[in-house]
């Protein structure tokens, strides 16, 4: 009986906490990078939290179309990818050109989201399974493309020596600047999310995902929904791109292969589909996991226990925990199964999706939690 | 208001509709009755737009809209509870109701609606935080109905609004119809239980395998040997 109250108050607390924690979270992503300059930790740690704050990007576009609108996009890095190279080719010596930066970011937004375009008329009409199987095709035929269209591209060779993006005659050229850079953008991109969550466009996207012949009897327009939540969730990409190729100096097709479309997949749903926090932890935590793990093995718990301490270790071990990069997709495959197990809605889960996983609404079982308690009142007065 | 002109769909190589004429005035509840696989609920999707006829012409206030997409129809006033309800299960019964208004945009008046609603189905009101998915299968008719009021339409087009209710529940639901008729909705219903729909409507249409084989006042209908073996079970 007690615990019926308990469980109440835990849940008040989760939703305060909630608060805090969002809090907390953007706190330490303003601070974060201070703490190389306290000599707290190395600067492979400021470049890793650039890498992840590109894949927030990421993670946040593709959760428009996986997490809002119900549909599988398997070939999103296709418009990373696209953003990337449209970058890279207006600002290299490779054809000669240079473009400011705002109009390169703009550019490889207008590119990802124009092709974002091209790819939603065709699949329409497509959902589950077989849309899931386009867009795979698709991200193989962009990429193979960037492969094969030596005159523009250099092939698998790349793009070397992209150009410092320069901002109100800023350049940003080290790691400190291309994080604060990003993290402006992640934080327009979620004022953008915000609001069109709450706009008409979230409502029908959100409808979309339950039933297609409903919406449209609803009055929204399908198609154009549809067609709407790919090109947004391109432009994401897109920026992305964009930032990624001057942060890298350096792009090639190789980098965009199906299997980052599936990592960027396990970020939306490992975090919580449809849950801007779950989706950005979802990215942090796919992004450092083997990167704290090499890290602990190779360097923090040998500082500690001895340079020695792992030898005593079986060989197959010690391979995997120093490798552990490239076992990263076995960790995250043995993950995701767990988790779709344990915990399906993700790692911090969109109300709407609890609600359809769970059959009790949470707030019903607030509800019957205040019934149960008022009746345990009763008792104990019977009692006396 | 509403009428099908000769109308005739297909589903691929089927024909479904052969040449059916249907006519609903303004401030009419018409019921089109029919045995299984007859065509209703075809008649009714070709109306929504959500297949197309392959020859024939839908007129909705003197517009032909044949080629108009289903969003815009709802735009023109046209809302439907289609067959199987089609909720949004995952969505809350408020959310529910506020997707029926998607295109709408007076504030006010959608928050009148969404007071009729409640009033027409309090319980609705009890229950609007918990999702449509879970609610029992009266309660969801309720939501369906609701929903569709809350577009504000011109003319109704119900898809067996009684299926799965209990009779107490069949004939309120049959009142509740009445009522939104008074309030100037123009009704076009299809249904299996023909007593209770006959009685509240003014005209009928009978459909048998795509084709119109009977229409004429309720009354009329009521009284008609064929109707009363065929739909109301006696001999
Ligand atoms: N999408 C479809 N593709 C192919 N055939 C279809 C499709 N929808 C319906 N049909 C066929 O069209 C015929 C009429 O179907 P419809 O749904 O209009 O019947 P109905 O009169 O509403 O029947 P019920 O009373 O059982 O709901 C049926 O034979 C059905 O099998
Ligand atoms: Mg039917």
């Amino acid at each position: 009986m007690k615990k019926t109250f308990k469980k109440e108050k835990l849940l008040k607390w989760s939703r305060i906490n909630r608060q805090v924690l969002i809090g907390a979270v953007l706190f330490l992503a303003f601070i974060f990078p201070l703490f190389n300059l306290l000599g707290w930790m190395g600067m492979v740690w400021v470049r890793l939290g650039v890498k992840v704050a590109v894949f927030v990007l990421l993670a946040l576009g593709l959760n428009i179309i996986i997490g809002e609108t119900g549909l599988l996009n398997l070939g999103y890095i296709a418009f990373f990818a696209i953003g990337a190279y449209t970058t890279a080719i207006f600002a290299s010596p490779r054809l000669g050109f240079h473009l400011p930066f705002w109009l390169l970011f703009l550019l490889s937004g207008f590119f990802a989201v124009a092709f974002g375009f091209l790819l939603g008329l065709p699949t329409l009409r497509l959902r589950g399974d077989y849309l899931a199987i386009v867009t795979l095709a698709f991200g193989e035929i962009v990429r193979i493309t960037l492969n094969n269209w030596e005159s523009v591209t250099n092939g698998p060779g790349g793009i070397p020596g992209i150009y410092d993006p320069v901002i109100f005659g800023l350049r940003i050229d080290n790691n400190f600047e291309y994080y604060y850079l990003t993290l402006g953008l992640i934080i327009l991109c979620l004022i953008l999310i915000r609001n069109l969550k709450n706009s008409r466009f979230g409502r029908a996207w959100n409808a979309l995902r339950e039933d297609e012949i409903a919406a449209e009897c609803a009055g929204i327009h399908v198609s154009m929904a549809k067609l709407l939540s790919f090109m947004v969730s391109s432009l994401f990409a897109g920026f992305a791109g964009c930032i990624f190729a001057s942060l890298q100096k350096f792009v090639n097709p190789q980098y965009f292969v199906f299997m980052q479309s599936v990592l960027v997949v396990c970020m939306v749903v490992l975090g919580g589909m449809g849950s801007i926090p779950g989706v950005i932890a979802g990215a942090i935590a796919l992004d450092t996991l083997p990167e704290i793990i090499r890290h602990t093995f190779a360097f923090w718990l040998p500082s500690f226990l001895g340079e020695d301490f792992l030898t005593s270790f079986p060989p197959l071990l010690q391979n995997f925990l120093f490798d552990f990069d490239r076992y990263r997709m076995l960790i995250f495959g043995l993950a995701i199964v767990l988790m779709m197990i344990f915990r399906p809605e993700g790692l911090i889960p969109s109300r709407a999706w609890q609600r359809e996983l769970h059959e009790i609404d949470p707030r019903l079982l607030e509800e019957t939690q205040m019934i149960r308690f008022d009746l345990e009142e009763e008792e104990k007065d019977l009692e006396v | 208001m509403l009428r099908l002109e000769k109308v005739q769909t297909h589903y691929g190589r089927i024909e479904v509709l052969k040449f059916i004429d249907i006519e609903v005035n303004e401030g009419e509840i018409v019921c089109l009755l029919g045995g299984n696989a007859s065509g209703k609920s075809t008649t009714m999707k070709t109306i929504l737009g959500i297949v197309r006829p392959t020859s024939g012409r839908v007129v909705y206030r003197g517009e032909v809209i044949n080629d108009v997409p289903t969003a815009q129809r709802i735009k023109m006033g046209i809302a439907t509870v289609p067959e199987n309800r089609r909720l949004f299960p995952h969505l809350t019964v408020l959310e529910n109701l506020e997707m029926g208004a998607f295109t709408r945009n007076d504030k006010l008046g959608i928050q009148e609606d969404l007071k009729r609603v409640y009033q027409l189905f309090p319980v609705l009101e009890e229950r609007k935080n918990q999702r449509a998915g879970t609610l029992s299968g009266g309660e969801q008719q309720m939501v369906a109905v609701g929903r569709a009021l809350m577009a504000c339409p011109k003319l109704l087009i119900m898809d067996e609004p009684s299926m799965g209710l209990s009779p107490a529940l069949v004939d309120q639901s049959f009142e509740i119809i009445k009522e939104v008729n008074k309030q100037g909705v123009t009704i076009f219903v299809v249904e299996q239980n023909a007593q209770a729909a006959l009685s509240i409507a003014d005209r009928g249409y009978v459909l048998q395998t795509g084709e119109i084989v009977m229409e004429g006042k309720a009354s009329e209908l009521l009284k008609s040997d064929k109707i009363r073996k065929a739909y109301l079970g006696e001999a």
